[in-house]
């Protein structure tokens, strides 16, 4: 009887028996049983330990945030640092939508949408006229700007109190019934970002952004439409981020530009892209829950001494691990054609 | 024959100075043209106005009958303008095929015509280019002369009707060099393409063009049959020194 | 309309001056390292919180006080040189995303210990008072500020041009590569920028801390004018940082007293910025070198 590890394969000898078991990564690269991992985990912690529903929910929301900026990011080449911007667009068009109107979730999803598309059909050509660094700067600034905005007219904005009143997401009488529903709602929406996402980057538009990312000027002179392929990748991303706006504000019930629009929120998506995997889709849906995960376990662990010792992990871990959590277990091979991070000069 | 690229007085400058003046150019479909001339004589210059990469100041460019002076370069390259660049531009971070795949794309606007199968249209450009073993190594990773061909395959698989080949030889030892003339020699006989080559080595041109144009401080000076050109007592002059134009 | 326009103009030289301290270090990081400083933010916070720390929490005399926080600063500047910058210098989203952290930490860290209630107030008034010029009182403090501002950027520039090492700064941030192959200790020259640029930084906040408010979110503002300045200058050029702190002193000068709406300010800013983005590109300056 032994049992040795070699070359990928778990090998079990027992007399004259040999028995083979495959470890290579690629039979656990199945879709369906991560898929099925993170459909299951909700209904387990609902049974369990309901408790825990709002941290899924936020892993959920943070990984779904992510999705679409890397998608952003490698469409037009360079690194958005105001993602939030497009959330607190739809935040706060849906909750003004939903206190003024009285209009409940569906329809305001549409105002969210609408909203999206505008700021993200304005901004859209900074992509093409900015560098890389003016680009980064600038979109660093503009929540900014918006914060400021919702300061000078509170009476519309209501400040740093936010807005009150918004319509509930989903209300079926019980509360934790409701979590679990929210819960649900979440990871569908970033299951589909993911497949949205996912399959773009393995079509045949992914060549085109990743030749964008490389060299513009050359991609365009080998017949890339570079300025439709920067328009798009900006705006509908920022179409789906504005989403997740519209269902930060129905889910807390209130939308305050402080809470989302500050640097410190944009940190936290962007160190879920960057120790998710650098921005790789998948490692953004570990970086989600990694981040929403070891916040909730710092808060319970120091309590008081949190807020400073979880940018410190993260400054660590960002660090110490040069492709993200995802690269410990996905290294990069020549034959995949995905798109990879490029922030150019 | 019938003519493939007409440039009208074309002109360009930069600031005070004048790259390229009052230059014209007619290309007829099948032909080698050569274009040589001392450095900065406004070379690059002309292929990036013919190209796209700048503005023409003056003038009109026409190629096969549509006005394509202010065209997007992308659409002058569907309409089947390609080129290659004399310090090569890779795409660093994609596989040679993944950056041919980019060219058999988008190059053209082709109906049916899926992820695999620009794959599979790119392994034929490598293969001709002799890049087939080096497929899955990154951009940044290939020598000199490997950028050259996979700049040619690039370019190929775009199915260009008219080339420009921007300065081969630079940087390549005589026996590369000659293994990169053949190579365009016999992309012109397989795939059926116009060349423009730009050239200061004045050798390859005589056994390669049919015809030579001069330009020597943004002017034309001189066009004709090799031959004449080498022979033309204000060229080699030009190419000499002792020369103002 | 007379005293708005005259307050205006006063207001435009102070704030200019005050935010070209704040700025130059950002925008010459910009243009010898030609990276984003985006923890730059953490300068700020460091420099009141740690003299309060000596001063306050180990009752050291402010002078002493004052000479450990350059120190320690200065020290901490070499240590993010060699744990980021260095190691990840084709890196940049690392570069940025870890900067950014820091910057983070130190707003955090202060928070944890000394929140706003703590009143952090640091006697550094060199004459206490304000003086009337024309119809406009104004504290001493502030134009003592600003005078230093021009005199600590006129060192700058003087260094700059007249010293040797000033000489190198300049041959990299014109070329990495050919100044490497001339023998400049590259590595060297950039960490000595990082500790160069903290001086400013240091002048300023010392200075405007009795006389504006502090608080541990307050390196986010003033980084944010840095940011818009050295886009506006043209990313390090020292020049156009010049020209461009006092276009932005100008335009929140004009906010606050002739449109009268000091929360317009940073947007009024930034509209400015991106117009001027769009017209020229590259920024006020001609070149992006650092002269």
């Amino acid at each position: 009887m032994e049992l040795e590890v070699k070359r990928e394969k778990l090998l079990l000898r027992a007399g004259t028996q040999k028995f083979e078991w495959h470890i290579e990564p690629r039979y656990w690269r199945m879709p369906a049983i991560w898929i099925g991992l993170l459909i299951v985990l909700p209904i387990f912690i609902y049974i369990v330990y309901p408790q825990l529903l709002p941290t899924i929910i936020d892993a959920n929301l943070l990984a779904a945030i992510a999705i679409p900026l890397g998608w952003m990011t490698i469409g037009t080449g360079r690194m958005n640092f105001g993602p939030q911007f497009y959330i607190g667009a739809g935040g706060y068009a849906a909750a003004l939508a939903s206190i003024h109107l009285g209009w409940g979730p569906a329809p305001t999803l549409l105002v969210a949408l609408v909203a999206g598309l505008f700021f993200g059909l304005l901004m859209s050509p900074l992509s093409i006229i900015a560098g890389g660094l003016y680009y980064t700067l600038l979109t660093l600034l503009f929540p900014l700007v918006f914060l400021e905005v919702t300061f000078i007219y509170t009476d519309i904005f209501k400040g740093d109190v936010g807005l009150f009143g918004v319509l509930p997401l989903i209300s079926v009488g019980n509360f934790t019934l409701n979590q679990f529903l929210i819960c649900m709602l979440a990871l569908f929406i970033m299951l589909i970002y993911l497949l949205i996402v996912d399959k773009l980057l393995r079509s045949k538009f992914a060549p085109q952004m990743s030749a964008i990312n490389d060299d513009e000027e050359v991609a365009e002179a080998m017949g890339v439409n570079v300025k439709k392929v920067k328009i798009i990748s900006f705006t509908i991303p920022a179409v789906m981020m504005a989403v997740l706006g519209w269902f930060y504000a129905h889910y807390y019930g209130t939308f305050a530009g402080i809470t989302y629009l500050p640097l410190a929120f944009m940190l936290k998506i962007l160190m879920v892209s960057m120790i998710g995997g650098r921005v790789q889709i998948y490692g953004n849906v570990i970086g989600g829950y990694f981040i929403a995960f070891l916040e909730l376990v710092l808060i319970m662990l120091l309590g008081d001494y949190s807020p400073v010792v979880f940018p410190i992990i993260l400054l660590i871990l960002l660090l110490t691990l040069p492709e993200g959590l995802f690269g410990l277990y996905r290294k990069r091979r020549y034959r995949e054609y995905l798109p990879t991070l490029h922030v150019r000069r | 024959m019938s003519e493939i690229l007409r440039v009208n007085n074309v002109s360009k400058h930069f600031g005070g100075l004048m790259a390229v003046s009052d230059v014209s150019l007619s290309i007829n479909a099948g032909e080698t043209v050569g274009l040589m001339g001392p450095n900065g004589a406004g070379k690059t210059t002309l292929v990036n106005m013919i190209t796209g990469k700048y503005d023409v100041d003056a003038g009109d460019v026409q190629f096969m009958g549509h006005d394509i002076t202010k065209m997007p370069t992308y659409q002058r390259c569907h309409l089947g303008i390609s080129r290659t660049y004399q310090i090569p531009r890779p795409f660093p971070e994609l596989t040679a095929i993944g950056s041919v795949a980019v060219s058999a794309l988008h190059g053209k606007k082709r109906q049916n015509q899926s992820f695999e199968d620009a794959l599979t249209d790119a392994t034929h450009y490598l293969e001709f280019c002799g890049l087939f073993s080096k497929r899955n190594v990154l951009g940044k990773d290939l020598t000199l002369y490997e950028l050259r061909s996979l700049e040619l395959a690039r370019a190929l698989a775009t199915t260009p009707k008219l080339l420009f080949v921007d300065e081969v030889m630079a940087g390549l030892n005589p026996g590369e060099a000659m293994k990169a003339v053949r190579l365009i020699e016999r992309a012109k006989e397989e795939f059926g393409v116009t060349i423009l080559w730009i050239e200061h080595v004045m050798a390859v041109l005589m056994k390669a063009a049919q015809r030579v144009v001069v330009l020597h401080y943004g002017k034309k000076i001189a066009e004709g049959l090799p031959q004449d050109i080498a022979n033309d007592p204000f060229v080699i002059e030009c190419y000499l020194g002792s020369c103002h134009a | 309309m007379l005293t708005t326009i005259e307050t205006t103009l006063i207001y435009t030289v102070l704030l200019g001056s005050l935010y070209l301290l704040v700025s130059l270090g950002f925008s010459l990081i910009c243009g010898v390292l030609r990276i984003f400083h985006l923890g730059y933010a953490y300068l700020f916070v460091a420099t009141i919180y740690l003299t309060w720390f000596f001063y306050h929490t180990l009752s050291l005399p402010l002078a002493v006080a004052i000479i450990l926080m350059v120190i320690l600063q200065a020290l901490i500047s070499i240590a993010i040189y060699y744990g980021i910058i260095a190691r990840y210098l084709k890196q940049e989203e690392i570069i940025i995303t870890g900067l950014l952290l820091i910057a983070l930490i130190a707003d955090q860290v202060a928070n944890r210990f000394y929140p706003i209630q703590a009143a952090v107030y640091l006697p550094t008034t060199i004459i206490p008072g304000s003086i009337a010029v024309g119809s406009t009182n104004i504290a001493i403090q502030l134009i003592i500020a600003a005078a230093l501002g021009i005199i600590v950027t006129a060192l700058f520039v003087l260094f700059f041009l007249k010293t040797k090492t000033g000489l190198a700064v300049r041959a990299i941030s014109y070329d990495l590569n050919t100044s490497k192959i001339m023998g400049i200790r590259v590595e060297q020259i950039y960490m000595f920028v990082m500790v160069l640029t903290i001086l400013p930084v240091i002048v300023a906040m010392l200075m405007i801390a009795p006389v504006w408010a502090v608080d541990p979110t307050m390196g986010w503002g003033y980084m944010y004018t840095a940011i818009l300045v050295s886009v506006m200058g043209g990313l390090g050029n020292i020049r156009g940082t010049i020209i461009a702190s006092y276009i932005i002193g100008f335009v929140h000068a004009f906010a606050s007293f002739v449109v009268a709406e000091p929360r317009l300010m940073n947007l009024a800013a930034l509209i400015v910025v991106v117009i001027m983005l769009i017209i020229r590109p590259q920024g006020i300056a001609k070149t992006e070198s650092l002269w």
